[in-house]
């Protein structure tokens, strides 16, 4: 990574508490609006665009619109002939285009890409959103037939934390309220005005249903409409970039490290496979551990914030430990000493995460992106960690089937 | 004065407004006191609140009971009393004189109202009671409108009003508009004499008519006269009649009440709560609308007009600046109506800056509890749609209507015009 660095310039997230459907917006408007925000904040001048990726998941089913990339031509005249790809690799869609678009600007094809996630969910009902989700897994093996699949297939992976280690619910009902609580400083996220504590996070009831065992309403990321755009940099563009702002590129953020594994679709697989394997998804950590070697770092005490895939407060409590934040199946305890929240050692999420921003899942890997930058750079505002340098993001696709991590950083 | 609010009451817990902001206050894990005629009605009132809140824990943090049984104690032990009763001066006097007995010092008191004058609401009242009461407005449905409007009136303690201000900003997360103390405050004063004009004009073009040219589309997540059904047209007259009485300016000549109006009211077609107003659904799922001339109702129309359809498209790809450059290149009599109401908007908004809001404030308050109270584009987000000063300057001038000096405000940034997309809705 050190030898053709890729910078992170900025970009725009789209308020997640939005209903595009309701307002009868084209999935298009909604990059349109990221793209804007982008180049008000950034003031990148849309002809040094080179490329244009777009991560999105399930457009076609969702929206009845395939071929997303192709709408990036029309916000611009300067756009016409811009080559652009869609990427898709469920929720893990736009960390994936991330990683593609570092590849091509270290290969030294182009030296700006536009990348956009998007996902517009809201234009079905939850039973057939949910349905929907399940082609994030092997659909024919694990959701046909079923409701609402991928809280059960979670759960499952609660299950077998349970099975090895013991799990208590309480610690996923912290989680929950974590989430929320970080969710109401961030003017962007989906959940900033609902209401919740940690006594409903435990509470079963009218309004807080069970899904699957011990998974319950708040115990799910949410269904969201919502787009980023931003901007990755090779290290010439982004010295002129810094030369035109007066900056010092080493204040840029760029990508330090990176980690990307797939593993067995089937989650039933995925947990024999790691049968007697000190992590319960050992194919997830070695993204993470891969992510840390390239950013030559240590653990994860080099860190200063993370912002996990918490698509279900399991799936967070997986993250603590395969992040090393304790030891494999110790996770409760980085909870119980307040190591994650706000003002704790590595804070977890303070943007509110999947659970409290939203999951527009096509979106989410460059929302952690950006998150992640805005970070680094001291620039989020009621959600900053004081002094923030290096973050890391885990986004997965799948029941952590594809799985990506990223580490930001300015390195100085 | 109190230094905390640690436990609140609410006099009309049954209602919705008076339910839904005690709702609030519950959920920040303060005591709260729903108090009604009857003990089952402010049991209504916590349903509602658990409805909002989405939980059934926020029970725990309220106590319901009737005026008779629970009034003097829960007075008592309230560091913040709600009044959210009817809107009338003997009701609202008659509670006052209950919570004026029994009040501990330096309680806050605030009434839900934004028409009736605070100081007549005041008038006769000890010291205690005159240095606490204030006006905290609340939109409805509050979880969902984030907009209070809070002023004090002449007696009212300066600290007790900002004290208000910084507990509704910070601990019930309200966008909090400071107003001055006139009749309908900011966010009423300014769309009722909209949505007044608006049926003045139904009677001449129809009611679909209207609602389909000045709709969503030119920045309101309702089309006017749905959101007049939604009001209930008796509270429509009772605050157009308030405002007559109470407010004069400029366009006071807007502020009509058409004969039809008191037809249908007659008629009980109050809106939404009597399933029939502007608006009617059928059995079959389709909506029939009133017919001003008749008060009966007649099929739909379905209007279809090249600019308004073309601009429509713009909204639903996101091209706000397109959708609007398409409105002000229009020609004819529906074109004049549409930028006709989105100027007068334009021109009122701004006309009131220093008469509803401070002047210090520009169009700010205005502009948010607008959005935040109602779900439009602001009136600085249209000036910008419309072209900037300079255009709608023009525009106002061939229209007739006055140019405000504030017009000259301060502009909006191209991401805050970005960032009122939300409001354009493709309909």
């Amino acid at each position: 990574m050190e030898d053709k660095k890729v910078y992170i310039l900025g970009g725009y997230q789209t308020d997640f508490a939005r209903n595009w459907a309701r307002e009868n917006k084209h999935i298009a408007a909604m990059m349109r609006e990221a793209y804007q925000g982008s180049v008000e904040i950034t003031k990148i001048e849309p002809g040094d665009i080179d490329a244009a990726f777009v991560g999105n998941f399930a457009g076609e089913l969702y929206c009845m619109q395939g071929h997303l990339s192709a709408f990036f031509v029309d916000f611009d005249p300067r756009f016409v002939g811009v080559p652009t790809i869609r990427f898709e690799n469920a929720c893990a869609s736009s960390a994936v285009a991330a990683l593609s678009a570092m590849a091509y600007i270290q290969a030294g094809i182009y030296d700006l890409v536009c990348l956009i996630g998007v996902e517009q969910m809201k234009t079905v009902d939850a039973a057939r959103g949910g349905d929907y989700l399940g082609t994030a897994a092997w659909y024919e093996q694990e959701c046909t037939g079923i409701e609402f699949p991928f809280p059960k297939l979670f759960g499952k992976l609660g299950d077998e934390y349970d099975k090895r280690y013991g799990l208590d619910n309480n610690y996923l009902a912290r989680i929950a309220e974590i989430n929320y609580a970080n969710a109401k400083n961030n003017p962007n996220a989906q959940t900033r005005n609902w209401f919740m504590n940690l006594e409903h996070a435990n509470t079963c009831g009218k309004y807080n249903t069970t899904l699957s065992g011990r998974i319950k309403v708040t115990d799910c990321s949410q269904i969201t409409d919502g787009a980023i755009c931003l901007y990755l940099a090779s290290e010439r563009y982004a010295a002129k970039y810094a030369d035109h702002r007066g900056l010092d590129i080493r204040d840029i953020p760029r990508m330090l490290g990176w980690g990307h594994t797939t593993a067995h679709i089937e989650f039933a697989r995925k947990v024999a496979d790691s049968a007697g394997d000190d992590y319960v998804l050992p194919v997830t950590r070695k993204a993470i551990t891969d992510a840390y070697k390239r950013a030559g770092i240590k653990d994860c005490w080099d860190l200063d914030v993370i912002e996990t895939h918490d698509c279900f407060t399991i799936s967070e409590y997986m993250a603590v430990d395969h992040f090393g934040l304790t030891k494999p199946g110790d996770s409760w305890k980085a909870i119980e000493e307040g190591v994650i929240g706000m003002g704790g050692k590595l804070p977890i999420n303070p943007s509110g995460g999947l659970i409290g921003c939203g999951h527009p899942v096509g979106a989410t890997g460059a929302r952690q992106l950006l998150d992640a930058y805005k970070q680094v750079t001291g620039t989020a505002g009621t959600y900053q960690v004081a002094g923030a340098k290096k973050v890391a993001m885990l986004n997965i696709g799948g029941i952590a089937t594809t799985n990506v991590c990223f580490v930001v950083g300015t390195k100085n | 004065m109190i230094e905390q609010i640690k436990c609140a009451a609410v006099l009309g817990g049954s209602g919705t407004v008076g339910s839904l902001s005690g709702g609030l206050i519950a959920q920040n894990g303060i005591r709260v006191y729903f108090l009604s005629r009857t003990a089952e009605r402010a049991e209504r009132g916590l349903e509602r609140a658990i409805a909002q809140a989405r939980s059934e824990v926020i029970a725990r943090n309220i106590v319901c009971g009737d005026y008779e049984h629970l009034l003097e104690g829960a007075l008592k032990e309230a560091d913040w009393i709600v009044e959210a009763v009817a809107e009338d001066v003997a009701i609202k006097r008659q509670v006052y004189d209950k919570i004026e007995s029994h009040m501990k010092a330096g309680a806050i008191v605030s009434s839900t109202t934004s028409s009736l004058p605070l100081d007549k609401l005041a008038e006769g009242r000890s010291e205690n009671f005159r240095r606490n009461f204030l006006s905290t407005h609340f939109y409805n449905p509050p979880g969902r409108m984030l907009a209070c409007e809070v002023t004090g009136q002449s007696d009212t303690d300066p600290d007790v009003v900002g004290f208000m201000r910084d507990f509704l900003r910070n601990t019930l997360a309200r966008e909090v508009i400071p107003v001055r103390n006139v009749a309908g405050f900011a966010g009423n004063r300014i769309a009722f004499l909209l949505l007044a004009r608006i049926t003045a004009l139904a009677e001449e073009y129809g009611v679909e008519m209207m609602d389909y040219l000045v709709g969503p589309y030119t920045g309101r997540l309702l089309p006017p006269l749905a959101t007049l059904d939604l009001v209930g047209l008796d509270i429509h007259k009772a605050i157009i009649q308030n405002l007559c009485e109470h407010t004069n300016d400029r366009m006071h000549d807007w502020l009509v009440l058409p004969d039809y109006i008191n037809k249908m009211i007659d008629n009980n077609l109050l809106g939404n709560k009597t399933r029939a107003g502007f608006y009617k659904k059928l059995e079959s799922g389709r909506f029939v609308f009133v017919d001003p001339a008749t008060c009966d109702y007649t099929p739909a129309i379905e209007p279809h007009i090249a600019f308004v359809e073309k601009a429509k498209h713009f909204i639903r790809m996101g091209m706000y600046k397109e959708a609007f450059d398409t409105i002000r290149a229009a020609d004819g009599k529906e074109a004049d109506i549409v930028t006709d109401i989105l100027c007068a908007y334009v021109a009122y908004a701004y006309l009131l800056i220093g008469q509803v809001t401070e002047s210090r404030f520009g169009i700010d308050g205005i502009d948010r509890v607008m959005s935040f109270g109602f779900n439009w584009a602001s009136p600085s987000v249209i000036l910008e749609m419309l072209g900037g000063r300079e255009n709608v300057s023009q525009l106002l001038a061939k229209k007739g209507l006055t140019v405000p000096d504030t017009l000259q405000a301060e502009r909006k940034s191209a991401m805050e015009i970005l960032e009122a997309g939300k409001y354009f809705v493709a309909k």
